[in-house]
């Protein structure tokens, strides 16, 4: 089909979150990994680029095609098998990466499934969670997004601070190669005996290769590039990989057990440093008064001065934040924590040495917000979602008066101790910039969403320079320029930061002994460069 | 055993009751009236204190005589000389129930300048009304006008109180009850006449609607209740009827409570009276989206309304709230628009004719209640909507168009 | 200021069974919670306390368990608890419990003002407040959405009635009824939390408030419930099929088709 024809009809699949738009010439919904293959051969036959989509909830344009073929995976949509391994006591769900997280956290809320295209040992499965309430503990932000799109940026949310990301309750794929042969992983089954890999595909062909020579940043949350360790576990290599080493056909993930009892607690500190001592203690990273804190948070976040006004100036005016808890002018910088557990009292104990901490740190016990029950959770979260609303809010006013400004949020982590260095570095450029940002996000990673509000171009501009800017610097760090997000197409500048030349090329290289003819999400991690012939 | 004491932390010792006493049988101890051994127990004093200081216990009945407890009665509530739909809906029930129990239905009615109401209640089946007319009784007060209708009661000995279940309504009640030291039952969705015992049968819904309560009040009379407006319907008016107009003059009764002055909503067609609501719930999805509900609402002549979830976020203001804790409704079509269909929601969706739910969530509990639902994406289906009714609409003829246009 | 809250404790869901025999409600297995109108009153007399330094009461009538509804109250920031219990209290209707609070308030001695929420979740009566006002013989205004000032012996506030508001001016002491619009109620703090820890509830019997057995519990209520049901709901209900497209031009059709009935 022509490209203008194909907008016309197909015009939402040219986008995604990340509000690019691009083009293409087809698309196809496969409803089973037959038909991705058969879809897959046909374009290799006439060597068309492929553009793998989930649900295009993704900030970083990995689902935008530029030009060729879109392969979109929301009909495959079904959670197809369970597996409970009774000995261990752990719980696995194989999933279509067309089933979107909310459907997911839905059947596990129920404890229903669909089960009539079920085998019997899956069906058995389920009976095993008439014990106990099973979650995924991957968690982010966007619920609609697809479990293909979520393993394809590894991704995360508030609480990979305790369980990790998506890479963590993976255990198995099932991948479309770019030939249209079949990949099937699970965890354990392809360890790389130092930096040499082989692998075996459905069809009985052998992939051997090398490792790349880069060494990854030494954070917890990281999406910038390939996973790539010495003796790492195969599977690790396509988790992250934003759809360019193949296309998910199936993914089998493992669940948590729910703890029944959680508590959010919101603590408002005088000033920045103390609420950054108090996530150092929180994170067992210093010791203050003797106090020795066992609190085990799932979630640290941070609302940093400029947010809170924020909230406060849009809740005096607009009605949308009027339900929001109100808090007194002299809260300045907020943390919030989250914790699961299986016993009340054991929570309330600690949350006392906590408020003893605070106290310590020049804070108060008394500046604090607790929840210890479903509704009170509930106003806590309304609270920590109202900060990127209220962004967004802002972001769709000042759009009216120049429709190129888009949101500007940052997306890098870095190592523990390095996070006073990297709120410095923050703080100090929009300050000498003169911009109008507001910090918030995972701070017991070390993952703070920089958020600057241009109020016209030329702060836009200004915007993605210092972005640019801090990419470096955070490199340098030994951090990350994609914490959770991805790379996409988005941030291949930043990529550029973090590896030299040599080490993308080595991205490259890897690349193409899974894709030869580099035809799947072309321009997605790192920039698309022919062949020398 | 009668008693008579003083309420310590009331009285103000004022010295009235020392007064009115004949038997100077009160004095002041502390600053606060002490009533001494010589007391007989008149009840002089009760009746000056201003401020129900004096708690007077009388000997209790044993065999409550009700036998002597006849006709129904309705208070006839209006606002500045316009009456409330409530209270004709009312007086067609209370004439439904005064068949069955072969007595008179009297509406009562207070205010200032009120005389050509009591054509529209005769009209509307009452037998009589009870009419004060009075300047301090132009502002409604629940304490002034509890008293007086508390004496109205006790002199005319009624089986049966109807009051309408307005914010005024549920404030006045409760006043009257309590005096009385009768039953009162609140929110009563049906009313009926128990063949055998004659007592009235007060059903409500408790627990947000998920139970169905039938309540009696067999040894005290009267039997009060209120009920919500647009729960009955009321008679056709029947303008050559016959009734008693009984005026009533008292002396002013003073209240606690002054108002100060009344800060009204704007003029517009109001949720409770309208015919055709489009309402919205979360599955709406954002304040702007809002837009599209009230498009419809003005394309079909109807009134916008909400679920409480939408409120409480800020989207809607709450008098435009539908359900338990805010309006009952009663149009003849009701779109809900991404409204899951909670049980307190639907506790405000008194009989109506047509419901028509759109929600994404084919499993929400309003698809039970719905006489129509599409399962879909409120903000897709609202446009959609939208235009087909406009280019529907340029093929009716012109005279219906009129209509629309002057439909209030 | 002395300020008495009364607070009920209500089921946290309204999923419910009720007693055969007494037909009343059976209260266990159910969670409690604090009614949710009363942490509006609660949290207005918290205000009212930090402007003016007043003493808040937290008033309950309700079963023993309802001590630690209470001590919720009291990390709510009320000063102290008191919880009237005993057999001879339960199955009240409305006039015997507005009774029983009254003689409760009366052994708590003098106060200014008694803040209630507008009605509780489970009976959505809204009479006890007006009720209780009458049987202490104080002053008493419904569906209050602010307070303007309290001087004297005198308060001002914001009604919310049918058509709007009105500004009245109430005498003191008195009684008011709060509804959500007056104030969002703040979560308790890790502080508050620890006072209510250590917070002595007061018990009192029925026998410490001098009441009439006849005029309190089942003997006192002149209602009684003389059946209960599930209601049910019997409807026609048709589900339009199709493309969105198409459900969009049924529904239109029988929308079109309603509003010539309506006329």
């Amino acid at each position: 089909m022509d490209e203008n024809e194909f907008a016309k009809i197909y015009g939402e699949y040219l986008r995604d979150e990340s509000r690019q738009v691009g083009n293409a010439e087809s698309i196809v919904f496969p409803k089973s990994e037959a038909e991705i293959i058969s879809s897959v051969k046909e374009m290799f036959e006439k060597n068309i680029q492929i553009t793998t989509q989930g649900a295009r909830t993704g900030l970083a344009a990995s689902a935008v095609p530029h030009n060729g073929h879109i392969i979109n995976l929301s009909k495959m949509n079904k959670v197809t098998g369970a597996r409970y391994d009774e000995k261990a006591d752990r719980f696995f769900l194989t999933v279509q990466p067309g089933v979107l997280l909310s459907e997911l956290r839905k059947y596990l809320a129920n404890k229903s499934f669909i089960v009539h295209e079920w085998d019997d040992k899956s069906i058995n499965a389920i009976n095993y969670m008439e014990k106990a309430q099973w979650f995924y503990s991957t968690d982010p932000t966007e619920t609609s997004a697809s479990m293909g799109g979520i393993a394809s940026c590894n991704a995360s949310g508030a609480k990979s601070y305790r369980y990790g990301s998506a890479r963590d309750h993976i255990t198995g794929l099932r991948i479309v190669l770019a030939d249209g042969d079949v990949l099937s992983i699970k965890r354990g089954q392809f360890i790389a005996d130092d930096n040499i890999f082989s692998l075996i595909t459905e069809s009985g062909r052998v992939i051997k290769g090398k490792l790349p020579k880069y060494k990854m940043p030494y954070v917890k949350k990281n999406t910038s590039g390939y996973f790539n360790m010495l003796g790492m576990d195969m599977i690790d290599l396509f988790i992250g990989s934003d759809g360019t080493l193949g296309i998910i056909s199936e993914i089998e993930i493992e669940l948590n057990k729910t703890q029944e009892v959680r508590w959010g607690v919101t603590i408002f500190m005088p000033d920045e440093d103390s609420a950054v001592d108090l996530v150092r203690a929180l994170r067992h990273e210093i010791i203050i008064d003797n106090i020795d804190l066992q609190l085990n948070p799932s979630a640290i976040e941070f609302f940093s001065h400029n947010a809170l006004n924020m909230l406060k100036n849009q809740q005096a005016t607009n009605s949308a934040f009027s339900n929001i808890q109100e808090f007194k002018d002299s809260y300045h910088t907020a943390v919030y924590i989250e914790i699961e557990s299986d016993s009340n009292d054991e929570v309330w104990a600690e949350i006392e040495k906590l408020g003893d901490i605070i106290n310590a740190l020049s804070g108060d016990e008394d500046n604090t917000w607790v929840a210890y029950n479903t509704i009170n959770l509930e106003k806590l979260h309304d609270f920590r979602h109202a900060c990127p609303e209220c962004v967004n809010m802002q972001i769709d006013s000042i759009k009216k008066t120049d429709n190129r400004i888009t949101k500007l949020g940052t997306d890098m982590s870095v190592p523990d101790n390095k996070l006073k260095d990297a709120m410095k570095m923050y703080n100090e450029g929009i300050e000498e910039n003169n911009l109008n940002a507001v910090i918030f996000g995972h701070i017991g990673n070390n993952h703070l969403h920089v958020n600057i509000i241009p109020q016209n171009m030329d702060e836009y501009e200004k915007g993605k320079e210092l972005f640019l800017i801090w990419a470096e610097k955070v490199a340098a760090m030994g951090g990350a320029v994609s914490a959770e997000h991805g790379v996409g197409k988005l941030k291949v500048p930043f990529l550029k930061k973090m590896y030299n030349k040599e080490e993308i090329n080595e991205m490259r290289k890897l690349k193409k002994i899974f894709d030869s003819a580099q035809i799947l999400n072309r321009g997605t991690i790192f920039e698309f460069e022919e062949d020398e012939k | 055993m009668a008693s008579i004491n003083i309420i310590k932390n009331k009285c103000i010792g004022c010295k009235r009751c020392i007064g009115a006493c004949p038997f100077g049988a009160i004095e002041i101890v502390d600053k606060v009236a002490v009533i001494k051994e010589n007391c007989t127990l008149c009840g002089s004093c009760v009746e000056v204190c201003k401020f129900n200081a004096i708690n007077f216990e009388r000997d209790k009945i044993e065999s409550v005589d009700l036998s002597k407890y006849k006709g129904i009665w309705v208070f006839a509530e209006q606002r500045y000389g316009k009456l409330k739909s409530v209270s004709l809906e009312l007086l067609g029930k209370a004439k439904e129930l005064s068949d069955v129990l072969k007595t008179k239905v009297t509406a009562i009615l207070l205010g200032h300048r009120v005389n050509e109401l009591c054509h529209e209640l005769i009209a509307y089946g009452a037998d009589e009304v009870l009419l004060m007319d009075e300047e301090w009784l132009n502002d409604f007060n629940d304490h002034i006008y509890g008293e007086v209708i508390i004496d109205l009661v006790n002199k005319y000995k009624p089986e049966i109180v109807l009051v309408g279940a307005t914010s005024k309504g549920r404030s006045l009640s409760p006043h009257i009850s309590s005096t009385l030291k009768t039953g009162l039952t609140a929110d009563c969705t049906g009313l009926n006449i128990d063949k055998e015992s004659k007592l009235l049968v007060q059903t409500r819904p408790a627990f947000g609607g998920n139970l169905m309560a039938e309540i009696i009040c067999p040894n005290n009379r009267p039997q009060m209740a209120t009920v919500r407006p647009k729960v009955f319907k009321p008679l056709k008016p029947d303008y050559n009827r016959k009734g008693k107009i009984t005026k009533i003059h008292k002396p002013p009764v003073e209240g606690f409570v002054k108002l100060i002055r009344n800060i009204d909503n704007s003029e517009g067609l109001s949720l409770s009276d309208a015919e055709i609501i489009v309402s919205v719930g979360r599955g709406i999805g954002s304040a702007k989206n809002i837009q599209l509900a009230k498009e419809l609402a003005d394309e079909l002549g109807g009134v916008l309304g909400s679920s409480r979830p939408v409120v409480d976020i800020g989207w809607m203001p709450y008098s435009q709230q539908v359900g338990q804790t805010g309006k009952t409704v009663a149009p003849k079509v009701y779109i809900a628009c991404g409204i899951s269909g909670a049980i307190q929601h639907l506790a405000g969706l008194a009989d109506i004719e047509t419901i028509i739910a759109i929600n994404a969530d084919s499993e929400a509990p309003i698809f039970k209640v719905a006489n129509y639902g599409i399962v879909g994406d409120v903000n897709e289906i609202l446009p959609l909507l939208i235009k087909n009714i406009k280019e529907a609409k340029i093929t009716i003829d012109k005279s219906y168009i009129e209509h629309i246009n002057t439909y209030p | 200021m002395k300020i008495i809250i009364c607070i009920k404790q209500v089921p946290g869901t309204n999923e419910v069974k009720m007693d055969p025999i007494t037909n009343t409600i059976i209260r266990e297995n159910v969670e409690a919670i604090i009614n949710p109108f009363d942490l509006y009153a609660i949290e207005e007399a918290v205000r009212i306390k930090e402007k003016t330094g007043s003493f808040v009461y937290g008033l309950s009538m309700g079963i023993p368990d309802a001590t630690e509804m209470l001590r919720e109250a009291i990390s709510l920031r009320v000063d102290k608890g008191i919880l009237m219990t005993d057999r001879k209290f339960a199955g009240a209707d409305t006039l015997a419990t507005s009774y029983a609070l009254s003689k409760g308030i009366e052994k708590i001695g003098e106060y200014d003002l008694i803040i209630c929420g507008k009605q509780a979740t489970d009976g959505d009566t809204a009479q006890v407040g007006p009720s209780l006002a009458n049987t202490l013989g104080i002053a008493y205004a419904t569906d209050i959405s602010k307070i303007l000032e309290i001087k004297h012996n005198k308060m001002s506030c914001l009604k919310i009635t049918d058509d709007g508001y009105e500004e009245i001016s109430v005498l003191l002491p008195a009684l008011i009824t709060v509804v959500k619009e007056i104030n969002m109620p703040r979560l308790p703090s890790i502080k508050s939390m620890k006072t209510a820890k250590k917070a002595e509830i007061e018990i009192v019997t029925f026998e410490e408030i001098n009441a009439d057995e006849n005029r309190a519990g089942l003997k006192g209520s002149p209602t009684q419930v003389r059946k209960t049901f599930v209601p049910v709901h019997n409807v026609n209900n048709e589900m339009i099929e199709g493309t969105s497209e198409e459900k969009a031009q049924k529904l239109s059709e029988i929308l079109l088709n309603l509003r010539t009935d309506v006329n």
